[in-house]
């Protein structure tokens, strides 16, 4: 009976502690959220939690002062007197009540008193910015003034597509192949080759860049996709094929045995036992290698370029924002709008965690 | 079991074995391409481009004449360079008519990690035909091994001194491996000693346009005594955070020593620890660490968004009402604000009147990596007055180029802007982007930052600084 108790009570710990966690993570989105539809004048006065409700100084009343006033001497406020600093900062008066400029060129003074306010400027325009693009206006040779629309997203996000998911699919066929034939194949130098593969694990893609960059300068691969999709499968294949290896080769033996007996080829056995049988090792690492290049910005820097034809999300974003950085307050409804696709993934792909495909395969 | 698959087996074998040599050409590679790389010899002529059959005879015309002939109509020349978005769509609106006329496709890339990129892709051999350089030290450096094209083999001397002012040539010329090169055309420039104000407010308030440093300084002193802090300044900038504030460094250099020293300094031939540098500091100082002349007071300088600065002129009543900064300022100003009108701007007044009245400048250097006659062609219409024309027409550039008509300015605080240089005793680029990036891009910016957030006293923050040049 204390047994019992105890364990649901260390559960209840356990949970409040995961609950806790997962409220702390989700604080900057759910912040980055609340300020995509916030106006970028709100965003530069209050934080985004002000949309909550909290007590705040709010003015009740106001003084004028004498317009001679001279602000560095002490000043004084109903009786009382004060420092211009504490004026600035907010000083508490006699009874109870803050005292804070307003306006100190006019000389006036605002006495505030705690109350209950929320903020409630809301715009959808940083939003409309990201989708549809922006408009600029533009003076013709004759003085009119035309405007021209922008690019908006869609044409990235598209691209990104077309670069994320070969670019997942390539690396995760190969490493598949290879992960099998490490596990269960027996060939000369398998030994040394595997490790060869797990040292490549720890080399940092950036010191490849330029020689590859040379070698797709003569190939003419350069701000093509497939360009990018060798790219990403030459850099996503290290970890790939030890993820691939750790699961396969914790099949059970018997199953490969017993198809063998029965005739089937490596390649049958590869086909109708290991690919169905790693589908939730596969989903699980599609998903990392599917996030790692939708949110890759400096691999698709170098070999694709910023060609409006071939650009994908992350750069369109990195652009949008300007050349001096004045429009960053669309950054916030960019980075929602790129994080759709990930999202989907992840629920999409989600189920395969949980599903037991070994249960009882072994058995009979 | 042990029968291994012989195909699937040859497969895996075949992979790891092109991975082996990735791995293997990758070592090879970075190895070698310091010392001698083999493809771009020692006169850089086209490294990748096949040489039109047209190019290598002595043209008759020039090739700005022979293209807009449609000499070279169907062909392409790839530009890269910083401007994005609204920059990019102005620049593209820019040379719409050109292209139009000449045939040749002019495909821009605009990317935000310019500077970053620009080196890796000249390195791997896939150099844009031509870059926009707003930082001309960058330049240099791809100057010095051998990669870019000497413009004057093209244009004659005499034709560029008919476009340019001396002292843009000046800027232009780089030493190659080979001797000075024109490494470049200038396309566009911002002026920087700039003073804006909230044009209205201020008249009302009964402020007069200052003309000398003391007279900007009893204005300063006025506005403290009315209530208001004087200045909005804010040199944040993310990873470039500094960079306003060696601005005004290198304008207070221009206005308390001589053109010559400066050009010293940026050199590198006079340290930052010398007392000139020193007191142009001092002068600074003078208002940034007065906590009663900047908005927010010192501390707030150095987490105030550069761009976010002066928007706090433009309230109601203004919060501040001076803010020094670059023409392009004004694409931060709130919309609807009217040039002339609601904001303006006078020049940063003289200090010592020895020096007279400086000005400040930057600008965007294009220069050429591959010599195809296209690519020639496009370089000199890069240096007339009419390839930015719209741009200047729709505002946030002014002209380097002599045949620019000051009519195209549509308001007059951008004419005044293009009369100030014109006007100016002395013309001297942005010295943070001469000098070598470790220190205009580095220790110069955090030197800076470390002063003003008073971190460090002046000396430290000096001797830090100058410790950035290479030895």
């Amino acid at each position: 009976m204390r047994r019992r108790s105890s364990r649901a009570g260390s559960k209840t710990v356990v949970n409040v502690v995961l609950a806790v966690i997962c409220l702390i993570w989700l604080i900057p989105t759910v912040g980055l959220f609340v300020s995509s539809f916030r106006p970028a004048t709100e965003i530069l006065k209050t934080g985004w939690w002000t949309v909550l409700p909290h007590k705040e100084n709010v003015a009740k009343d106001q003084i004028q002062l004498p317009k001679d006033t001279d602000l560095r001497q002490p000043i004084e406020v109903n009786g009382q007197t004060f420092s211009d600093d504490q004026l600035r900062e907010g000083v508490k008066s006699a009874d109870g009540t803050t005292f804070m400029w307003q306006n100190r060129r006019a000389r006036t003074i605002d006495v505030l008193e705690p109350g209950w306010i929320m903020n409630t400027e809301f715009t959808a325009e940083n939003y409309k910015g990201v989708l549809t693009g922006k408009t600029y206006e533009i003076k013709d040779t004759d003085g009119t003034v035309k405007t021209k629309k922008g690019n908006g997203m869609s044409q990235a996000f598209i691209n990104t597509l077309v670069v994320s998911i070969p670019a997942t699919i390539i690396p995760i066929l190969i490493a598949t192949f290879a992960a099998y034939a490490f596990a269960w194949l027996r060939f000369p130098l398998r030994k040394t080759m595997f490790v060869i593969v797990i040292m490549l694990l720890v080399v940092p893609l950036q010191i490849a860049m330029i020689p590859i960059l040379r070698d797709y300068t003569a190939l003419g691969l350069n701000g093509t996709f497939l360009g990018i999709w060798l790219a990403h499968a030459g850099f996503g294949l290290p970890l790939a094929t030890y993820f691939m290896y750790s699961y396969i080769s914790q099949l059970p033996r018997d199953l490969f045995e017993s198809a063998f007996m029965d005739g089937a080829s490596n390649f049958t056995i590869f086909t109708r036992l290991i690919l169905p049988l790693s589908v939730p090792s596969i989903a699980s690492i599609s998903i990392f290698q599917f996030l790692w290049v939708w949110n890759d910005y400096l691999v698709a820097l170098i070999f694709i370029g910023n060609q409006p034809d071939v650009q994908v999300l992350s750069m369109k974003i990195a652009d949008m924002v300007g050349t001096r950085g004045n429009d960053w307050h669309l950054l916030t409804a960019a980075a929602f709008v790129s994080m759709l696709m990930p999202l989907a993934v992840f629920f999409g792909l989600q189920k395969y965690f949980v599903r037991g495909l070994l249960g009882g395969s072994v058995k009979g | 079991m042990k029968k291994m698959n012989k195909t699937s087996s040859l497969v895996t074998v075949l992979i790891l074995v092109f991975a082996l040599i990735i791995s293997a050409c990758g070592k090879n590679n970075a190895e070698s391409s310091p010392s001698s790389s083999s493809e771009p010899s020692p006169t850089p002529s086209a490294s990748a481009s096949t040489p039109a059959p047209s190019s290598s005879a002595p043209a008759s015309g020039s090739a700005l004449e022979e293209a807009l002939a449609g000499k070279y109509k169907g062909t392409t020349v790839t530009m890269f360079g910083p401007f994005t978005d609204a920059d990019q769509v102005k620049f593209e609106e820019a040379i719409k008519d050109f292209e139009q006329k000449s045939g040749i496709d002019i495909k821009y890339e605009g990317s935000k990690e310019f500077e970053a990129t620009v080196s890796v892709r000249v390195e791997g051999g896939n150099a844009p035909d031509i870059a926009d350089f707003p930082q001309p030290g960058l330049l240099n450096n791809l100057v010095q091994k051998g990669k870019v094209i000497d413009v004057s083999s093209f244009i004659s001397a005499d034709k560029m001194k008919e476009k340019y002012n001396q002292s843009w040539l000046d800027m232009a010329s780089m030493q190659g491996p080979n001797g000075p090169i024109m490494a470049g055309v200038w396309a566009r420039s911002s002026v920087k000693s700039l003073v804006w104000y909230p044009k209205k407010a201020f008249e009302e308030a009964g402020y007069t346009v200052p003309k000398t440093w003391d007279e900007m300084m009893a204005l300063t002193e006025q506005i403290a005594k009315d209530g208001d802090p004087a200045w909005a300044i804010g040199i944040e900038s993310g990873t470039a955070t500094g960079w306003p504030a060696t601005d005004w460094m290198e304008d207070i250099m221009l206005r308390t020593t001589t053109p010559e020293n400066y050009d010293k300094w940026v050199k590198g031939e006079l340290p930052f620890t010398d007392p000139v540098v020193k007191k142009a500091a001092e002068k600074m100082a003078e208002i940034w660490l007065n906590k009663d002349y900047v908005y927010g007071g010192t501390k707030s300088i150095v987490s105030t968004a550069f761009g976010d600065t002066p928007k706090v002129m433009f309230e109601n009543p203004p919060k501040a009402w001076l803010h020094r900064q670059a023409s392009f300022i004004t694409t931060f100003f709130p919309q609807g604000l009217k040039a002339g009108e609601d904001y303006d701007w006078f020049p940063l007044p003289p200090i010592d009147p020895a020096y007279g009245q400086p000005a400040l400048v930057a600008g965007d250097i294009y220069a050429m990596f591959n010599d195809r006659p296209e690519v020639r062609a496009v370089m000199e219409f890069f240096t007339t007055g009419e390839s930015i024309k719209t741009w200047i027409q729709s505002g946030g550039v002014i002209a380097p180029m002599n045949d620019a008509d000051p009519s195209w300015y549509t308001t007059d605080v951008e004419r005044r802007m293009a009369e100030l240089v014109k006007n100016a005793t002395t013309i001297r680029f942005d010295g943070s982007d001469l000098m070598p990036g470790a220190v205009g891009a580095g220790t110069f910016w955090k030197g800076m930052t470390d002063y003003v957030s008073g971190t460090v006293d002046l000396d430290t923050a000096l001797a830090e600084i100058q410790k950035g040049w290479p030895k």
